[in-house]
C-alpha cells in the first residue's frame, strides 16, 4: 500500500538490493561454484576399477600426492615457460600498438584499425592454428616461397619447435592484450601529457611517469586475459609444437578422456587452479612492490627538489 | 608370462551400476542445470525396434571410418540417413554409453574386439538378430567366432588392421625392418623428426614387440624397463604424438619417421605428391593385430535399420568401397580379390601376406593400463621439457 503512494519507480528502488545481483550470483553459483566444487569433491576420491571413473567412498588426499609427481611438475614448468614468454611477447607487441592506436591514429580511422585487429576472431581459432601448421610445414607455403627465392636450400621446418608455439600463442592471444590496453590508453586525458611536456618532461619520462601509470588497470587486465587462458590452453601448443608443446592442460585432459581417472584428473585441475592463482598473486605483489619503490624514490626526489628550491 | 591370462573386470558388475558414483555427478548436474533440460536430453530414448522406417541412424564411431558415398547410397536405398559422431578411444565411448544407461541416442558403436565381453556383460550392447543379417555368411570364417565374441552374438567384424611405421627415404637412406631399427633411426637420422601414435597401449607395446614380451604386459620389471627406455632414451627424439599422420604429416612431409596404423599410413602415402618417397614397414619380430566391430547399442530405437546397415556393408561390392576408403581389411570373403581386380592403390598395405599375419597378435585389457598411461604422460612431459 505504501508503494502505491511512492509510485512504481520508488518501489523498484525500495526492492532489496540483493535482488538485482541475483542473476549474477546464480550464474556464478551454477557455472563456477558448482563445477569447481564437484571437481574438488572428486579430487578427494579414488578410481576404484579399470572402467569406473571415480568413487568417493573413501576420502583421501592420495590423489594430490600422485598429482604433484615428477610428470606434473615437469609439464607445469614447460607450461609456465610458454605462459610467461607468450604473455611477455603479447605485452611487448601489444603495448606500442595500443599506444599508437589510441594516441597517434586519427579518431575516425581508429575504428578501421580496431576492426582489422578483430577480424581474425571471426574464424574459429582451431582453424587458424591449423592454418599455421600448413604454412609452417616443410612442404608448406613459407618453405616453398623461401626456397624459390633462393633464401634456403633445404625445406625449412619451423613446425614442432618452441618458436612455432610462441608464434601461435602470440597470434591467437594478441587481441586479448591489445583491446584492454587500447581502452585504458584511450581514456588517458591528452591534456595530462601536454602538462607533463609543459613542465619539462621529455617523451620517455611522460610515457613512463604519466601515461603508463594511468594505463595500469589496462595492463593488468591484458596480462590476466592472456596469461590465464593461455595456461589452460593446450590446443595451440599441441598443434604447432607437437611434443615440444606439451602443456599441463593435456595431462589433465588425458586423465579424464584416456585414463578415465576423474579423481586424479580433478586433483590435477585443483592443483593447477591453485598454482595459477599463486603465480598471479606473486606477480601482482611484485608489481605492487615495483610501483611502491618507484613512487617512493620519486617522492624523495621531489621532496629534495622542494627543499632545495628556495635556496 | 602368465600375467595376461586373467581377464580383468572392465566395468562395474551390473548389480553395482545402480550405485555407481557417476550418479553423484548426474545429481550434481541436475542441481546445477534445470531438470527439464536433462529430460529433454533423454528425449531421444525410443521404445526399441520401431522398424526400418527410421528417418535416421546415429552411429558413434572412430573418425573417418566410413566412405561417405557408401552411407549416402545406403540412405538412398533404405531410407535412414546415417549420422556419425566420432570418439578417439574405446574408453571414451564406453564411458559415454555407461553414463547414459541406454539413453545415449546412439544406435551403432564400433568397439575394438577386446572391449566387447565387458561391454556385453554390462548390458551396453544388444544381441544381434542373425535372421536379419543374411550377408553374415559373406564374412570370412577367420573373422567370425572370435574368442571375445563366440558365435558373433553381439558383434560383426568391421575392419582389422595392424601397427607399423612409415619413413621418408630421403632422410633415412637405409632399410628399416624391425622395431629396433625404428628406435635406432629415431635416435639418429630421424631424431626430432619422429612421431608416435597418441595411444599409451601402442607406445608401450613397441618395446614389448622388440623384446618378445607380451604387448599387454603387467610384469613390473618389464614395465619399469619400458618406462626407462621411453622416458630417458626415446622421449627427447620425439617431435609429436600424432594418431593420424596420414591426414597431414605424410602429405606435408612434416616428419621423417612415423609410428602409425596401416590404413592411415596408406591414406597419407596416397595423398602425398611423391609416393615413392615414403616406405611402409610392418616391423618384426612381432606387431599388433586388432579388430573393430559393428555392434548395436542396447536401447537403440532403430535396431532394424541398424541391422540393415550392417547387412548392407557385408555385401562384397560395398565392402570393397569401404576398404578402399579407410585402407583396412574388412574380413568380407572375396574383398581382397575384388580389391585386386579393381587395382586399389597400395593394396599390400591393406592385406598383409600370410607370412606377415603370423607375426601379429592381439593385446588384452588389463590392470597394466593405468601404469602405461602414467609412463606415456611422463614421456610426454620429458619430450616437452
Amino acid at each position: 500500500m505504501s508503494s502505491d503512494r511512492r509510485g512504481p519507480r520508488a518501489a523498484w528502488r525500495a526492492a532489496p538490493s540483493g535482488l538485482l545481483t541475483t542473476p549474477a550470483l546464480a550464474w556464478i553459483a551454477l557455472f563456477f561454484v558448482a563445477p569447481v566444487g564437484l571437481v574438488f569433491w572428486y579430487s578427494l576420491g579414488r578410481k576404484p576399477g579399470l572402467y569406473q571413473t571415480h568413487a568417493n567412498d573413501v576420502l583421501t588426499l592420495d590423489r594430490y600426492r600422485e598429482a604433484l609427481g615428477d610428470t606434473f611438475l615437469t609439464s607445469f614448468a614447460g607450461t609456465l615457460r610458454i605462459g610467461l614468454a607468450g604473455t611477455a611477447l603479447c605485452l611487448a607487441i601489444g603495448l606500442p600498438f595500443a599506444y599508437w592506436l589510441a594516441v597517434k591514429v586519427r579518431p575516425h580511422r581508429r575504428f578501421v584499425v580496431l576492426a582489422l585487429v578483430l577480424v581474425p576472431f571471426w574464424t574459429n581459432f582451431l582453424i587458424r592454428t591449423i592454418g599455421w601448421q600448413v604454412v609452417l610445414s616443410p612442404e608448406g607455403f613459407a618453405s616453398h616461397a623461401m626456397q624459390s627465392l633462393g633464401l634456403i636450400d633445404t625445406p625449412f621446418s619451423m613446425l614442432f619447435t618452441r618458436g612455432a608455439v610462441l608464434l601461435g600463442v602470440v597470434y591467437n592471444y594478441l587481441p586479448m592484450m591489445i583491446l584492454p590496453l587500447y581502452v585504458a590508453l584511450d581514456r588517458v586525458d591528452g591534456s595530462l601529457r601536454e602538462a607533463s611536456k609543459d613542465l619539462g618532461a621529455n617523451r620517455w619520462r611522460t610515457a613512463l611517469q604519466v601515461t603508463l601509470p594511468l594505463a595500469r588497470p589496462g595492463i593488468a587486465a591484458g596480462l590476466l586475459l592472456v596469461f590465464i587462458p593461455l595456461m589452460g590452453d593446450y590446443v595451440t601448443a599441441a598443434v604447432l609444437g607437437g611434443a615440444r608443446g606439451n602443456m599441463v592442460g593435456q595431462l589433465v585432459a588425458s586423465q579424464f578422456q584416456q585414463a578415465q581417472n576423474w579423481a586424479l584428473g580433478s586433483a590435477m585441475a585443483v592443483v593447477l587452479i591453485v598454482v595459477i592463482a599463486l603465480t598471479i598473486l606473486a606477480t601482482a605483489a611484485a608489481g605492487a612492490a615495483c610501483t611502491w619503490l618507484l613512487t617512493h624514490r620519486r617522492r624523495r626526489e621531489l621532496a629534495g627538489i622542494a627543499e632545495g628550491s628556495p635556496a | 608370462m602368465n600375467h595376461h591370462d586373467h581377464t580383468p573386470r572392465l566395468l562395474a558388475p551390473a548389480a553395482r551400476v545402480a550405485g555407481l558414483p557417476r550418479r553423484t555427478f548426474l545429481a550434481g548436474l541436475a542441481a546445477a542445470a534445470s531438470v527439464p533440460l536433462l529430460a529433454a536430453c533423454g528425449g531421444s530414448k525410443g521404445s526399441g525396434g520401431s522398424g526400418s522406417a527410421a528417418a535416421e541412424l546415429r552411429a558413434y564411431s572412430w573418425s573417418a571410418y566410413d566412405d561417405p558415398k557408401v552411407l549416402a547410397d545406403f540412405a538412398a536405398k533404405y531410407g535412414p540417413k546415417v549420422l556419425v559422431d566420432s570418439y578417439s578411444s574405446n574408453e571414451e565411448m564406453i564411458a559415454k554409453l555407461a553414463a547414459a544407461k541406454g539413453t545415449s541416442g546412439y544406435d551403432i558403436v564400433i568397439p575394438t574386439g577386446v572391449f566387447v565381453p565387458q561391454m556385453a556383460a554390462n548390458g551396453l550392447l544388444q544381441e544381434l538378430d542373425h535372421a536379419k543379417l543374411p550377408n553374415l555368411a559373406n564374412l570370412d570364417k577367420a573373422f567370425q567366432n572370435q574368442e571375445w565374441d563366440q558365435g558373433n552374438k553381439y558383434t560383426v567384424t568391421k575392419y582389422w588392421g595392424t601397427t607399423g611405421f612409415v619413413y621418408d627415404t630421403r632422410v633415412v637412406k637405409r632399410d628399416l625392418k624391425t622395431w629396433d631399427d625404428f628406435f635406432d633411426a629415431a635416435q639418429k637420422e630421424a631424431s626430432g623428426k619422429t612421431s608416435l601414435v597418441d595411444d599409451p597401449g601402442e607406445i608401450c607395446a613397441m618395446l614389448c614387440f622388440a623384446r618378445g614380451w607380451h604387448q599387454s604386459t603387467t610384469d613390473k620389471a618389464q614395465l619399469d624397463q619400458i618406462e626407462t627406455f621411453l622416458v630417458d632414451t626415446l622421449a627427447r627424439h620425439i617431435a609429436a604424438f600424432d594418431s593420424s599422420p596420414g591426414s597431414s604429416a605424410i602429405p606435408q612431409g612434416t616428419h621423417a619417421l612415423m609410428h602409425c596404423w596401416n590404413g592411415d599410413a596408406r591414406r597419407g602415402i596416397l595423398a602425398s605428391g611423391d609416393q615413392d618417397r615414403w616406405k611402409w614397414v610392418l616391423p618384426g619380430p612381432k606387431t599388433n593385430l586388432w579388430m573393430d566391430n559393428w555392434a548395436i547399442v542396447k536401447g537403440s530405437a532403430n535396431a532394424d535399420a541398424a541391422h540393415e546397415l550392417i547387412n548392407y556393408v557385408l555385401d562384397p561390392a560395398v565392402a570393397v568401397k569401404q576398404v578402399d576408403f579407410v585402407g583396412y581389411g574388412s574380413g568380407v570373403t572375396g574383398s581382397e580379390e575384388e580389391a585386386k581386380k579393381l587395382k586399389l592403390g597400395l593394396i599390400d598395405m591393406i592385406f598383409p601376406s600370410a607370412e606377415q599375419l603370423t607375426t601379429m597378435y592381439t593385446g588384452v585389457i588389463n590392470e597394466g593400463q593405468e601404469r602405461r598411461m602414467a609412463i606415456v604422460n611422463r614421456m610426454k612431459a620429458k619430450a616437452g621439457a
